[in-house]
């Protein structure tokens, strides 16, 4: 009966060094960008337009309410223009986004490119629509306050407005993450290429 | 630390130690999806871990650290949650070389695959010279643990091998 010392499985073992066990196949990581732009898009384009008819509709529900009661708190109607520029600056860069689409190519490192190009742009426009969130709330407990509502609602609301914060920067931490999965893909991408 | 600079030190580890990477995924994944995912996954880790990368240690030992906890979390998460096959799964990225490999070391491989998760990293750290004490830091496990988990391994793979056909070798 012949046994394997331990000396000689390492010898074995070494011999992988210098022949990389694996390759990368290129048609198959061309699928998974092709997948992962359009997860992108599908993302982006449905947040985008979910933020447009929320902040339009918020504004226009407020103005409606405030001009309906005759009320004539000023934080309500900064509130609705607030959100209406809101609304106004996602639509242009929305507009501006598929303007520039066309700048990429119908290549790997194209499809590439427009998905990080995609995905930097939704961490763009979440880290601002966090930030959108303070002013939105304060204005909104302002014009609470200022309607001479009960202390417990403005609390209510300032604290809602603290969970959802916390929320947007939660789904900004996912967006960062995808964006870099991406790049490491055409990271990856870009050694096979010198290799090759 | 910048982006290119972690950039560059990225494909630099990647291009010159892609072979231990290989080495974990093959011994911890056997499907090619499951490799695939974890390729992928390993190399996420890699380059998260690079800003705290401090040089005390060799390349080589924060890699395997990196990839042998990133390989042992990934087992045991999807033990509980395996992967479905998706058309973005259908085709994988990381392929088969069409090299004449070795069968002693498909066997190799193998043997180590029926091995619990801390044993198989051991192996693999054994076979690729570690010492005792960079084992257990890589590991978080006492030295005189790893001792004698070696002399089992050792044993055990050695008793194999008598059950294994040499073909003649």
């Amino acid at each position: 009966m012949i046994t394997m010392e331990f000396e000689e499985m390492k010898k074995i073992w070494d011999s992988q060094n210098n022949e990389p066990m694996y390759g990368i196949n290129e048609k198959a990581l061309h699928n998974r960008i092709l997948s992962k732009k359009r997860q992108a898009f599908h993302i982006t384009n449905i947040s985008e337009l979910l933020s447009i008819i929320m902040y339009s509709g918020g504004a226009c529900f407020i103005l409606v309410m405030n001009l309906f009661r005759g009320s004539s708190g000023i934080f309500m109607y900064i509130l609705s223009a607030w959100m209406l520029c809101s609304a106004l600056y996602l639509l242009l860069s929305r507009v501006r986004r598929i303007n520039g689409d066309h700048r990429f190519h119908r290549s790997m490192h194209g499809d590439l490119a427009h998905a990080i190009s995609m995905a930097t742009y939704q961490v763009r426009i979440s880290y601002l629509m966090r930030w959108n969130m303070i002013p939105i709330g304060l204005l909104t407990v302002l014009g609470v306050w200022d309607g001479r509502k009960s202390l417990w609602i403005a609390a209510g609301i300032l604290v809602f407005f603290i969970l959802t914060y916390y929320a947007a920067g939660w789904e900004h931490g996912i967006y960062k993450s995808k964006k870099r999965d991406l790049e490491i893909l055409q990271d990856k991408l870009e050694k096979e290429e010198v290799e090759i | 630390m910048t982006e290119s600079k972690q950039q560059h030190i990225f494909e630099t580890w990647l291009d010159e130690h892609k072979a231990l990477v290989f080495k974990v995924v093959r011994a911890y994944a056997f499907s090619a999806m499951d490799q695939d995912d974890l390729f992928q996954e390993i190399t996420i880790q890699i380059w998260h871990s690079i800003p705290t990368f401090r040089e005390e240690s060799a390349v080589t030992t924060w890699l395997y650290r990196i990839a042998l906890n990133t390989a042992i979390k990934w087992v045991k998460k999807v033990r509980k949650h395996p992967l479905s096959e998706t058309l973005d799964n259908v085709q994988n990225v990381l392929q088969d070389s069409h090299l004449q490999i070795d069968e002693r070391l498909s066997w190799l491989y193998e043997e180590i695959s029926r091995l619990d998760e801390i044993d198989r990293s051991i192996t693999l750290l054994l076979l690729d010279n570690f010492s005792y004490k960079e084992m257990a830091g890589i590991l978080g496990i006492s030295e005189s643990n790893v001792g004698v988990k070696i002399n089992r391994i050792k044993k055990y793979l050695i008793s194999k091998s008598k059950k294994y056909d040499h073909h003649g070798i």
